[in-house]
């Protein structure tokens, strides 16, 4: 067993509760706050306003459930995709945000909406999301991890070939 | 050795151990989806909802000033009392929006936000039941100078009961309204309202349906002033 196949089921664990962690956080802070997330989707002018009105009551709900499954290890493949393909949408939202000079604020983990120009923290937020998206690619990579509930988490993945 | 398994998004595991990680993501699933009916629907207005008399559907369930009024500038205030930077706003242009009420140079329209929580809403609830008092004004001024720090416990039914007396509000009614609540439901048809006119941060003015200057207007009487003047 080389010094990688050891690891790696402990690097996943690590990725999983990290990505499912702030997945969960992040969903959680927001959940009861359906208003405040509702703004924080329309701040960005991405999408037509009733659209962003169910996508801010919704998506705090999907980002528990999946940070709840990540955290547990749950089908971590599909779940990771989804996880990082999430991420991956909220880094192009950030990114056009900054690219056409509004001031706002991501909204993550709650809070959003209009903040005063100089208050904005994009290229954190960007970078940030960007780390998340590559757990969730070593993980889709690598789904086998230690302590998850996803049938026989031991197993190691190097038979697999790029 | 590893079974082979094929990065295609696929189920990372078939087979019959598979049982209680199916449970979890059901449970997991199924709870959420259980708690996001009550959200989606307590998020939806009700046009049926009691409303107070100053108060007009077509102004977006604004409480109205000077409704009769036209070629006057029309200035729409979104704000919410709990809000520190409405605080600062009101504290900057207030007077001068109130004389513009009482000279009968503007139709203003309010319109208080909830979306900072429950005691935004007891306090929104609270200054429509002034409002049919004609007391709008006085509790708008008082709680902005006033304001306790965000969901602290300050605002109960109570404590606005007893600010109506401050005011000289001396009806029962009053009592029962912010109590039971009354316009809880006219709270709620304006935050939708809001929400519809993609009003994303408070406060938020419209002069003649124009978003006022972010970087200017808000934060100085004299570039308000010109703002208003200017429509």
């Amino acid at each position: 067993m080389s010094k990688f196949e050891k690891l790696q089921p402990w690097i996943g664990l690590a990725c999983r509760l990290t990505l499912g962690g702030v997945l969960f956080a992040a969903g959680y802070l927001k959940v009861g706050k359906a208003e405040i997330s509702q703004m924080a989707v329309r701040s960005y002018e991405l999408l037509p306003i009733p659209v962003a009105n169910f996508l801010g009551l919704t998506l705090p709900f999907f980002e528990v459930v999946i940070g709840l499954l990540l955290i547990v290890g749950a089908a971590t493949r599909v779940v990771a995709v989804l996880g990082g393909f999430t991420m991956f949408i909220f880094i192009i939202a950030i990114a056009q945000a900054w690219a056409r000079g509004l001031n706002i604020d991501c909204g993550c983990f709650g809070g959003g909406g209009a903040v005063d120009p100089g208050q904005t923290r994009y290229l954190q937020e960007i970078l940030r999301d960007a780390g998340l998206v590559a757990m969730a690619l070593f993980l889709t990579r690598y789904p086998a991890t230690k302590f998850s509930i996803d049938r026989a988490p031991r197993q190691s993945n190097a038979g697999e070939t790029e | 050795m590893a079974q082979a398994k094929k990065p295609n998004g696929g189920k990372p595991n078939g087979g019959k151990d598979n049982f209680t990680r199916n449970l979890v993501i059901a449970v997991v699933v199924g709870v959420a989806l259980i708690m996001l009916v009550p959200t989606v629907l307590s998020n939806r207005g009700d046009s049926s909802a009691a409303i107070p008399a100053s108060v007009s559907a077509e102004d977006g369930y604004g409480i109205v000033f000077n409704k009769e009024l036209t070629g006057v500038p029309f200035i729409e205030i979104y704000e919410d009392f709990q809000c520190p930077a409405c605080a600062r706003f009101e504290a900057i242009a207030g007077s001068y929006i109130e004389d513009l009420i009482s000279t009968k140079k503007a139709k203003v329209a309010f319109h208080p936000l909830s979306f900072l929580g429950g005691e935004s809403q007891l306090a929104a609830n609270a200054s429509a039941c002034a409002a049919d008092q004609g007391k709008f004004l006085d509790f708008h001024r008082t709680l902005f100078a006033n304001q306790p720090s965000e969901n602290s416990g300050a605002w109960s039914s109570q404590y606005f009961a007893t600010l109506g007396i401050g005011l000289g509000i001396s009806s029962g009614e009053y009592d029962k309204c912010v109590q039971g609540q009354d316009y809880i439901g006219w709270v709620k048809n304006v935050a939708e309202e809001g929400s519809k006119r993609n009003v994303n941060s408070t406060p938020t003015v419209f002069v003649n349906g124009k978003e006022i200057d972010r970087n200017t207007a808000y934060g100085s009487l004299g570039d308000f002033m010109l703002a208003v003047e200017k429509a």
